[in-house]
């Protein structure tokens, strides 16, 4: 057998065909892709950078990665918030050490720049040493992100100055993302405090596996579910009012029997919680979106967030190379819940889906050695399988995306891969594909009769 | 301090040490009281000047922050048969050491603060080392001196591994 050394030629659809279900596992693996992938996906994409509620007050500021750009999120005196390089223009270092805090400036520890909360250079230490004409104070702040933008209390932001507005990247996935971030007046807010975990696996293994696979729940997670409700099983699932739904790489694998993640969460206080809010639940999203909510689901915003809708998991996979990845964990709940339920929801969570839950503890060692393997010269060369469920595309009158039915389905991860192809070879967001066209486009996301097929 | 009583609770820590590498949790659950609390709380790295309450609010984020039921339903996971990556088996290892017996107001209660150095290793060469503070009490009883409560302080803010299948 003859083994040709890798040459990246920037054409990526050599390596999947989504029309047939495979993927070429060398973009799990391969230095050149993943670099790709940072300037491609991580530097275009809106990605999620803060909760509201993290950041209340003025000067509140925490600090996170855009990619493997290290950035600060900074909340203003107009209560605008702005997102800036956590770098000196000055020699480089960083500006702030702390994953959080409040502040009324950012000093470099080098050579003392001093920074505002917005980011803007104030001065620096022994200022005399530059003469007139030296610097220009106005044009040597912090490099702010071209685009802040927030969804009911996510905040997002985006290098690109040509990405599309976050309510169309977003697109139709705002009609299921409602259901997380509004389903009880009040939104929601993020428990402080936040676990973070290293994960020897590449960052798309995560995403894919919140964004549609269902499948491997049942089996990996079987010690899981048995742990948390006295010895009993996963919930069943009905292949027939179960679904797949996504756009824009955005994907939401759910049922519709309301109690699955529930159950799985191990907290009956929870489950009646819900079970009590679930009538108004329906007046404000409507009957099918109150009976998809707490639901067996799980779903992922393209490219690196995740959250388990009813588990109250929410998740950042923060890319560390081809082959590791940071998990960044919360715990997102109602800001209108009763202070018990909250600390039953956080408890739930710690269990099921902290680094010492009784779910993520199989996961995470999966997704390394689906990595790992491919050190393997043969190995990464290899065909992985990604056609389940792919003749099963349904129009449905009530569920906006691209449905397929049967929630045990590969489907959100093909349209996933679809989007990471498109903007792999899109040379600007002008020339990313429409793979589907939205039904809520300018229209309210919210009530009854939103995200029905027109006539 | 009396020393035949920190010899007891030397020993007692070294027994919990070695039912746990030896992954015999029914005993170890044996050694805790009806209403243990167990403890490890996130810790963010802030700055000096910055108050907030990381250690003793339990309101926020942790690694564990668990009754005696909570810890069973997680240690139920492994009497399934069906909890795949831990089979085959993690080897562990606890060492425990700094040991200091502190009296309290309670009589048949003490204070106990310890270290511990704990290393997996798992399949081939899979491993990592988990280092830092706890801080304990023990309780007396008919049955000998069980864990009442213990606050666990790991020096790590980003967990330098991918799950936490051991108890510290």
């Amino acid at each position: 057998m003859k083994i040709e050394k890798f040459k990246d030629n920037g054409r990526y659809d050599s390596y999947m065909n989504l029309d047939e279900g495979w993927l070429d596992r060398r973009v799990f693996w391969e230095q050149s892709i993943y670099d790709r992938e940072m300037e491609q996906i991580f530097a275009r994409c809106w990605l999620f950078v803060a909760h509201d509620s993290q950041i209340p007050n003025p000067g509140d500021f925490l600090t996170t990665y855009m990619g493997e750009d290290g950035v600060i999120v900074c909340r203003q005196k107009d209560n605008s918030v702005k997102v800036f390089l956590n770098s000196c223009p000055h020699r480089g270092n960083k500006v702030s050490f702390a994953d959080a805090g409040n502040t009324r400036r950012f000093v470099c520890n080098y050579h003392g720049w001093g920074f505002g909360t917005d980011g803007a250079l104030m001065g620096m230490h022994e200022e005399y040493c530059y003469d007139a004409g030296d610097i220009d104070k106005s044009q040597w702040g912090l490099k702010q992100v071209a685009k802040v933008g927030n969804y009911k209390g996510l905040i997002f932001a985006t290098f690109d100055e040509e990405a599309p507005s976050l309510e169309n990247y977003l697109g139709d996935f705002r009609w299921y993302l409602d259901m997380l971030l509004d389903n009880e007046e009040g939104g929601t807010e993020l428990i402080g405090g936040c676990i973070k975990s290293v994960i020897g696996a590449n960052w798309k293994f995560g995403v894919e596996n919140f964004i549609g696979d269902a499948y491997h729940a049942g089996w990996t997670h079987d010690s899981g579910a048995r742990a948390m409700n006295n010895g009993l099983p996963f919930p069943p699932i009905d292949m027939k009012s179960s679904y797949h739904a996504s756009m824009n790489g955005h994907g939401w694998e759910f049922g519709t029997e309301g109690v699955g993640d529930l159950f799985l969460l191990g907290r009956p206080k929870v489950m009646e919680y819900y079970n009590k809010i679930r009538p108004k639940m329906a007046e404000r999203l409507g009957e099918m979106r109150s009976k998809i909510f707490g639901s067996v689901a799980s779903a992922s915003i393209f490219p690196n967030v995740s959250f388990l809708p009813g588990i109250s998991t929410f998740r950042q996979w923060m890319p560390k190379g081809p082959a590791q990845f940071e998990l960044r964990t919360w715990v997102i709940v109602n800001k209108n819940m009763p202070d018990d339920i909250k600390d039953d929801v956080t408890k739930g969570v710690m269990q099921t889906f902290g680094p010492g839950g009784a779910f993520e503890m199989d996961d995470g060692e999966n997704w390394e050695n689906c990595t790992q393997t491919n050190r393997g010269v043969v190995t990464r060369r290899e065909k992985l399988h990604y056609r389940s469920g792919i003749s099963r595309r349904i129009e449905h009158p009530e569920l906006p995306g691209i449905v397929y039915q049967g929630q045990y389905n590969d489907a959100n991860q093909r349209n996933m891969y679809q989007r990471w192809l498109d903007l792999m070879h899109a040379e600007s967001w002008k020339d990313v594909p429409e793979q589907y066209s939205p039904r809520l486009n300018g229209k309210e996301t919210m009530g009854p009769k939103a995200g029905f097929k027109a006539g | 301090m009396n020393l035949e009583l920190i010899k007891t609770i030397e020993q007692t820590l070294y027994r919990e040490a070695r039912l746990l590498d030896q992954e015999r949790y029914k005993e170890w659950v044996g050694m805790l009281t009806e209403d243990i609390h167990y403890h490890m709380p996130g810790i963010e790295t802030r700055y000096r000047r910055d108050k907030t309450e990381q250690v003793h609010d339990l309101t926020r984020m942790a690694f564990y922050n668990d009754d005696l039921e909570d810890l069973k339903k997680r240690l139920r996971r492994l009497e399934t048969g069906t909890a795949w990556s831990e089979d085959p088996a993690t080897r562990y290892t606890h060492m425990i050491t700094n040991i200091e017996v502190v009296p309290t107001e309670k009589e048949d209660e003490v204070l106990v603060y310890s270290n511990f150095l704990a290393y997996r290793n798992r399949n081939e060469k899979d491993q990592d080392t988990l280092i830092g503070n706890r801080e304990d009490i023990w309780r007396k009883t008919a049955e000998g001196y069980k864990l009442a409560k213990r606050m666990i302080i790991l020096k790590q803010n980003v967990l330098l591994s991918k799950n936490l299948n051991v108890y510290l």
